[in-house]
């Protein structure tokens, strides 16, 4: 007798199932913390500064109390919260601490500081309320540039800070004084970076309930770090950790801006707290957003590289300063920029010699927090602004000049001069075949028609990054705080029926976490993609996970849930085993049934097993405890570096400035994809918020530290209308780890700063040297070139 | 972004919304689509005491061409602008505005009595040498364009006057041209050139509190060559004109140097544009 086997159930990873989330999130059926009504709830407006820096003298708040609809009215000074602070921690050397109140206290920082809180039956009469909050002022002089002179500073942001610096810190390798002196050509470039913020569609929004009975806190938030938010919260609010739950429900965007601690989500949890049984609304409006939501990428770099005749990159030595805004930012303190610009800011290039001095500096301007791509779309414009110049002194082709240097497959695993250790080298195989997407030829061929014949002036940007993405123990040891980020947690649980709940500990605001979880447990489990439930966002549900920022959740998550599917796969190949007395090495389990070697039948159901798990203890065999589920961490120790290559070719009108996205391509490895439409959707979201912040967005702040750009009117996010289709494509090199991902949320944002800047550089021939590139700026700099 | 309490009321008709205004003295707004004053009410920027809903005001949205001249009821919206053939420069400008949810709820006349310097509509009736029809607690009174206007965010209105008819004579030819930084947004310049006859006018937006008109230095400029070509050296010169006869002032988007430059390039856009128009293209319009 012969027997076939059954063809191989197809995976659900690597292919674009139906998302999990879509039937909810796209008939306007998604749950969100903006939504959430309460019995008894209560709605909070913050009364903000109107300045950026001053003491406050005195908080009159007898008039919002007399206000329609108010019942409370909280200050700095309120017993509730005046003995709490926001510290952000860590242990590197010279980290100045500096406290952060929930409710200023004593003085303001930042024009947006909150200053009191006023509680009202809805939002209207809230901010009813907030108007009639009257807080005298004695102006302090303000500080809003982060790279002034020392002598510029009449009045440190902290007392604890004379100089305004909150970290500093030197990333060394080799002699780069004595490699300078050896290179064939130095260049010098300085650059400046434009502050603009995530933005996302649902701004911050927070319910706080707390129940005293028991002393139980529930904090509804739409945060990108539920357990890492309860953890802080119990020790802020000095409850036992068991008795919060923090649950973040569908959260619309958060692009790293929710991946922080808020003092207004302290000061609504402290409030809670002061008035018990009332759950306390706050839901963030777009000019709250804005103004105090955090912002990112406000640096300046100074930099000098020497190469050698044949191109190769000698040295690099660079000073950077990183506009840190008034408060560090918590938990991630204020070295979460700089370090990160220092860390990585010599890219995908090999590099021996490395003298790099970052700093945190503090001023009068809202706090700076993670954003997506941290750091590194300003570090990667720096780096390809002082490859292109190296070309240009070289008289060397600018993609020939970067191809001399790349990290190579030959090379890996590379140790980068900051240390970091680079495991990916796709960095030659993206180019290639990003640049055979975008047919150099062909654009270099129009580029010289039009500048024979007329025509706008053509310019090709490129960008090359390396990501560094999934950070385990050791690769985010680098801002020594209290915590290491390098692992999640992940429970797969058989139902009695057979099918699946994911207990996971990852978050999602809007990227398909719940389908992506789902696709790597059914198939480390052998179970279909439909018969997979997740959980997500819940820390009373699922036991940890630190939650979404540095492209971590697909390749940490992700290895959490494939550990975790293969653990109970195991389990429940051992009872089918013992029930169905067979050796269990010849089972196999897939699609929800269990098969004996070189059978086509299935030899037992999983529904079978799970109800002898749960329901028929008459028939488990000897040794085995009812149920059927299982947890697993996992931690990468490392991380996984995915390499990108994007290209544009723009066009430039003299006349306007008005700038021309003809065409746009990005290549990336994101590893072993799971979900080919999720990456595409992560990879083009991300270029789209790269070229906000390359050609639109900025948070401009004058002289006197009021935002100027307080609006959607002012503050331009970029819509479809002004992003160019944009070709995508993928080389795949697996990570090493258990799911062979790499991350991909973040990598499009790094590139579209030194295409945009490249292009122009290209076209007309003059180096950009400050962001956005503007129509202005574009004119602007044309009035210098042409008569 | 909530906003301050107020009144509310729904007027009935022209003469209702009138006598709820003038009641008001200077603390009565008008309602019409909110796309201007919903957000500065949420900004508290703005606090009328009564808000003057006029949407259910009967006969306000007629669109119809009587002589040479389109009369526009004032809830006419954007959308329907944009959508009708009757008079196609107003067709081209309302396309510029803001985008669909804008365009399907503001109104022709909330846009004039906003009266936003870098607005498409302001522009457009300066350009044609339009009129609105305005009801007050007295008598009915007939403004010019030219007189409309007085500064930014500034009209020649009174408090318990409303527009209640837009008069917009159909040019003969014209050109429009805007830069926005995006698609949808205020201009940063915008230039409107109209001809009626042989007499042409051209407005920029954008330059000035109120549209700046204009004038060429001649009023038979002959724009095209015998053989019809578009003469670019006189559309240049009236560009030239056009840009060192304006004072822009500077501003996030643009210092004033780029905005002189842009005023030339949009009014040799729009100037260009209606040269090349032939006078048969000119839609037919009904006697």
């Amino acid at each position: 007798m012969t027997t076939t086997s059954p063809a191989p159930e197809p995976t659900a990873s690597g292919t674009a199932v139906r998302r999990k989330e879509d039937a909810r999130l796209l008939t306007g059926r998604g749950r969100y913390v903006s939504d959430l009504t309460l019995p008894r709830m209560r709605h909070v407006a913050f009364v903000r500064s109107p300045l950026a820096h001053a003491h406050i003298t005195s908080v009159d708040v007898s008039e919002a109390l007399e206000t329609d609809g108010v019942s409370a009215v909280f200050t700095g000074d309120h017993p509730a919260l005046a003995s709490v602070s926001l510290r952000a921690q860590s242990g590197l050397p010279g980290y100045v601490e500096t406290d952060q109140p929930p409710l200023a206290r004593g003085k303001v920082r930042f024009a947006g500081e909150a200053v009191a809180a006023v509680v009202a039956d809805d939002r209207y009469h809230a901010e009813d309320g907030a108007e009639g909050v009257d807080v005298e002022y004695e102006p302090l002089s303000p500080q809003v540039c982060a790279w002034a002179s020392p002598e510029e500073i009449t009045d440190p942001v902290h007392d604890e800070a004379p100089d305004n610096v909150l970290l500093s810190r030197t990333f060394r390798a080799g002699d780069v004084e004595a490699a300078l002196a050896e290179a064939a050509v130095v260049v010098d470039r300085e650059v400046t970076t434009n502050r603009h913020g995530g933005n996302p569609i649902e701004c911050r929004a927070g319910v706080a309930r707390y129940e005293i009975a028991d002393r139980k806190l529930t904090f509804w938030s739409g945060t990108q770090v539920p357990y890492i938010v309860r953890t802080q919260l119990a020790g802020l609010l000095d409850l036992p950790e068991g008795n919060i739950r923090v649950i973040a429900p569908d959260v619309g965007g958060g692009f790293g801006v929710k991946a922080v601690l808020y003092p207004e989500d302290v000061a609504l949890c402290l409030m809670a707290m002061a008035m018990p049984g009332v759950a306390l609304k706050w839901v963030e409006d777009r000019v709250e957003h804005l103004l105090s939501a955090t912002h990112a990428r406000e640096h300046r770099y100074v930099l000098r590289a020497g190469f050698a005749a044949d191109g190769e990159l000698l040295a690099v030595k660079a000073d950077a300063w990183c506009n840190a805004g008034a408060y560090s930012v918590y938990p991630w303190t204020a070295g979460i920029e700089p370090l990160m610009a220092g860390g990585l800011l010599t890219g995908p290039y090999k590099l021996a010699h490395y003298e790099c001095t970052v700093r945190g500096v503090t001023t009068n301007t809202s706090p700076s927090g993670p954003y997506r791509g941290v750091a590194r779309p300003s570090t990667v414009f720096a780096m390809e602004a002082l490859m292109d110049s190296g070309a240009r002194a070289l008289e060397m082709d600018p993609i020939a000049l970067r191809r001399r240097n790349l990290i190579l497959p030959a090379d890996i695993p590379y140790t980068m001069p900051s240390r970091l250790v680079d495991d990916s080298g796709a960095y030659e195989a993206c180019l290639d075949q990003a640049l055979e997407t975008f047919g150099l030829e062909g654009w270099r061929a129009e580029q010289q028609r039009r500048r024979a014949g007329g025509g706008k002036p053509l310019g090709i940007g490129i960008g090359i990054y390396n990501e560094l993405t999934g950070l385990g123990r050791a690769a985010s040891a680098g801002p020594r705080m209290a915590f290491r980020t390098g692992h999640d947690a992940c429970t797969v649980r058989i139902n009695p029926d057979g099918a699946v709940t994911v207990f996971s500990g990852v978050t999602s605001q809007g990227q398909g976490l719940e389908t992506t979880m789902a696709q790597v447990v059914a198939d480390a489990l052998g179970v279909t993609y439909d018969a997979v439930e997740v959980r997500i966002g819940d820390t009373d549900e699922s036991l940890w996970g630190f939650g979404a920022f540095s492209s971590r959740q697909a390749v940490i998550g992700g290895g959490a849930a494939h550990l975790a599917g293969e653990h109970v796969r195991g389990k429940a190949l051992a009872l089918a085993a013992a029930l169905k007395e067979a050796p269990v090495e010849d089972l196999d389990l897939r699609g929800g049934e269990v098969y004996m070697a070189g059978q086509a039948k299935s030899i037992i159901s999983l529904a079978e097993v799970a109800r002898v798990a749960y329901l028929q203890s008459d028939r488990l065999p000897e040794g085995f405890e009812p149920g059927l589920e299982g947890t697993k961490f996992y931690d990468p120790i490392r991380g996984a570096f995915a390499a990108g290559v994007q290209l544009g070719a723009l066009e430039f009108d003299p006349a306007t400035g008005e700038i021309g996205i003809l065409s746009w391509v990005c290549v990336e490895d994101a590893g072993r994809i799971v979900h080919p439409v999720i990456v595409d959707g992560q990879i083009a979201g991300s270029i789209a918020q790269g070229i906000g912040g390359a050609m639109y967005e900025h948070l401009v702040y004058d002289e006197a530290g009021n935002l100027t750009t307080g609006t959607l009117l002012d503050y331009l996010m970029p819509t479809s209308g002004e992003i160019p289709e944009l070709t995508i494509g993928h080389v795949s090199t697996p990570a090493a780890n258990p799911t062979g991902v790499r991350g991909v949320g973040e990598g499009g944002t790094l590139a579209p700063n030194a295409v945009v800047a490249g292009a122009v550089a290209d076209a007309l021939g003059v180096e950009v040297d400050d962001l956005p590139v503007t129509p202005a700026s574009v004119w602007t700099l044309l009035q210098g070139v042409t008569p | 972004m909530k906003c301050p309490p107020f009144d509310y009321h729904r007027a009935t008709g022209v003469a209702d919304a009138v006598a709820t205004l003038d009641a008001a003295g200077d603390e009565g707004k008008i309602l019409a689509g909110g796309q201007s004053l919903v957000p500065v009410l949420a900004l508290r920027m703005a606090r009328p005491a009564v808000l003057v809903d006029i949407n259910h005001v009967p006969g306000l949205s007629s669109l119809e061409v009587r002589g040479d001249t389109l009369h526009l009821g004032a809830l006419v919206r954007h959308l329907t602008l944009a959508e009708q053939d009757q008079h196609p420069l107003l067709a081209e400008a309302a396309r510029w505005i803001g985008h669909t949810a804008i365009r399907s709820r503001g109104t022709v006349a909330g846009s004039l009595a906003h009266a936003d310097p870098s607005a498409e509509l302001p522009s457009v009736l300066l350009a044609c040498d339009g009129a609105v029809q305005v009801a007050g607690p007295g008598a009915t009174r007939r403004v010019g364009a030219a007189d409309l206007f007085v500064g930014a965010l500034q009209t020649d209105l009174g408090d318990a006057e409303m527009i209640t008819e837009v008069e917009l004579p159909v040019p003969d030819g014209w050109g429009f041209s805007e830069f926005a930084r995006r698609h949808g947004d205020f201009a940063v310049v915008s230039a409107v050139a109209t001809r009626f006859g042989d007499r042409i006018r051209v407005v920029i937006g954008g330059v000035a509190g109120v549209p700046h008109l204009v004038s060429p230095p001649d009023s038979t400029p002959d724009l095209l060559t015998v053989s019809g070509a578009v003469q670019d050296d006189r559309v240049a010169e009236i560009a030239d004109a056009a840009a060192r006869g304006v004072e822009p002032a500077s501003d996030l988007h643009g210092s004033a140097d780029h905005r002189r430059a842009l005023t030339r390039e949009v009014v040799r856009r729009a100037v260009a544009q209606l040269a090349g128009t032939p006078t048969s293209d000119r839609t037919p319009v009904p006697a």
